[in-house]
């Protein structure tokens, strides 16, 4: 019921942000709208809890979600930078390779948001999640080592601690 | 009012030049992986740089919110096109990477990596 109704709020809050203003008619055919993908679509927006926290716990997530977007950019900017300083080169001098990078994430958004993360970001790209081996394939535009702590150190580490404690 | 338009100006010209970047990659790049790169440095870096500066410009409240919703929906939409498009590529044979010394990937699909070396 709680899933459902947060999904609820959720789409009506992003209908009245595209319509510009808030109306009579406006909140009538947008909760029409939302109340049909509510109905058929509310388990794919938000997820039932398992597993009970006291509320400041959530709070604490909120702020370092929060927190997490300036780092997410400038580590961004830092990556596109190196990337496009290749494309300056006369002879573009990388050495492109596909790695393996353990993992120690079990949530699944987690999980999905770890390897979005790191395909955001340029010069690393996922293309694959191995389930028994806890692992992601990840293809680098210019590897450096193929030590297994040294990769997870250049690659995943900057991300991995944020994403596990937010989604723990 | 003009420190606004300096700050929106400022986003939307360093977004130009990610762009320029990108299309000099994808000329320059040797294989698809590798021009996958380039083009994820536009769809992160150049769109959102480009609806943070244009949300500024308008300075509206609904309108700028708008902008940025735009901007996150790039943010969702763009690493999954990239990890689809290269899995399909190496999945399918169509573009296979020849040259590398480090694939661990065809390790794992049980590939001979002596096959196509």
């Amino acid at each position: 019921m709680l899933q459902k109704l947060s999904a609820f709020g959720f789409l009506l809050i992003v209908w009245f942000i595209f319509a510009g203003k808030i109306t009579v008619d406006i909140l009538i055919i947008g909760s029409a709208a939302s109340l049909l993908v509510t109905f058929f679509f509310s388990d794919m927006l938000f997820r039932e809890v398992h597993r009970r926290l006291p509320w400041y716990h959530y709070l604490r997530k909120l702020a370092l979600l929060l927190l997490f977007v300036p780092v997410f950019f400038y580590e961004a900017i830092s990556a596109a930078l190196k990337v496009s300083k290749h494309v300056f080169e006369k002879n573009p001098s990388f050495n492109p390779g596909i790695v393996k990078v353990k993992t120690e994430l079990t949530d699944i958004t987690g999980l999905t948001l770890l390897a979005n993360l790191i395909t955001l970001t340029p010069g690393t790209l996922t293309l694959d999640y191995d389930r028994n081996e806890k692992s992601y394939y990840i293809h680098w535009i210019d590897v450096e080592t193929v030590e297994e702590a040294d990769l997870k150190k250049k690659i995943i580490a900057r991300f991995e601690r944020w994403v596990g404690v937010i989604f723990r | 009012m003009t420190i606004r338009l300096i700050f929106s100006y400022f986003f939307m010209v360093s977004s130009a030049a990610f762009a320029v970047v990108t299309v000099l990659g994808l000329l320059r790049f040797p294989d698809v992986y590798t021009r996958m790169h380039a083009a994820a440095v536009v769809l992160t870096m150049s769109a959102v740089l480009m609806s943070i500066g244009t949300a500024i410009y308008v300075w509206e409240f609904f309108l700028s919110i708008k902008i940025m919703m735009i901007g996150l929906f790039f943010l969702f939409s763009n690493p999954m096109a990239t990890h689809a498009i290269a899995r399909a590529s190496y999945k399918r044979k169509i573009a296979l990477p020849k040259e590398y010394e480090i694939d661990a990937y065809s390790e794992y699909l049980g590939r001979d990596s002596d096959e196509h070396s």
